[in-house]
């Protein structure tokens, strides 16, 4: 799972059929990662009613697809949770005293 | 996924039997900024995406990567990862 912040939505009319209830919004994942995505946002589907500005969870790969009422949902990514407050040690983003799973490559997997 | 616009379309003469007859698209994955109209940014990579959906040049796309997304949306025989999985018709990115 990433951190990031909703910084927009997409609307689609075609779009495939499972994912026809699916609300859509693009996140930008936060500073921490390095290095960062390519393109600096992702796309992934919104099951918590997360809105423009919030900060949230995104869940990718496989968990992703587990969502929803169907476990067959063609994404990649899925905000999973809105995020109340975070605590970060800065000591632990530093390039020395990394903190697992924090300062690590950010995997979308798109376009490898 | 990711948001992405379609550039062009590929053909190919030869072309391995798991690509038979389907339709690749040229994807340039856009930044928030860029699809907001921010100007250009760096450019990233081209993505050869397989289009389920009947896109065409100029459509702003949204791209899925994985063996299980192709395999639910045009099939496990593919040999692409990168599918289309929504035409965009209006987006809105917070200034």
């Amino acid at each position: 799972m990433i951190l990031g912040r909703v910084v927009g939505q997409v609307w689609a009319t075609r779009r495939d059929p499972r994912l026809a209830r699916a609300k859509l919004l693009v996140v930008r994942p936060h500073g921490i990662y390095e290095p960062p995505l390519g393109t600096r946002h992702l796309v992934a589907t919104d099951e918590v009613h997360a809105g423009i500005g919030d900060d949230v969870v995104v869940c990718l790969g496989k968990p992703a697809r587990l969502s929803l009422d169907s476990n067959d949902m063609p994404v990649d990514a899925a905000i999973l949770g809105v995020v109340d407050r975070v605590e970060l040690d800065p000591a632990g983003l530093t390039d020395a005293g990394a903190a697992p799973g924090i300062r690590r490559p950010l995997v979308t997997g798109v376009g490898r | 996924m990711l948001l992405g616009r379609v550039v062009g379309r590929l053909w190919a003469a030869r072309q391995a039997s798991t690509l038979g007859g389907r339709k690749l698209l040229l994807v340039q994955p856009e930044s928030a900024s860029s699809a907001r109209g921010g100007g250009a940014e760096a450019p990233s990579r081209l993505i050869v995406a397989v289009d389920g959906l009947d896109a065409g040049p100029g459509d702003r796309v949204i791209v899925a990567h994985g063996s299980r997304v192709r395999d639910l949306t045009v099939g496990a025989d593919v040999a692409d990862k990168d599918v289309v999985i929504a035409i965009v018709d209006d987006l809105e990115i917070a200034p």
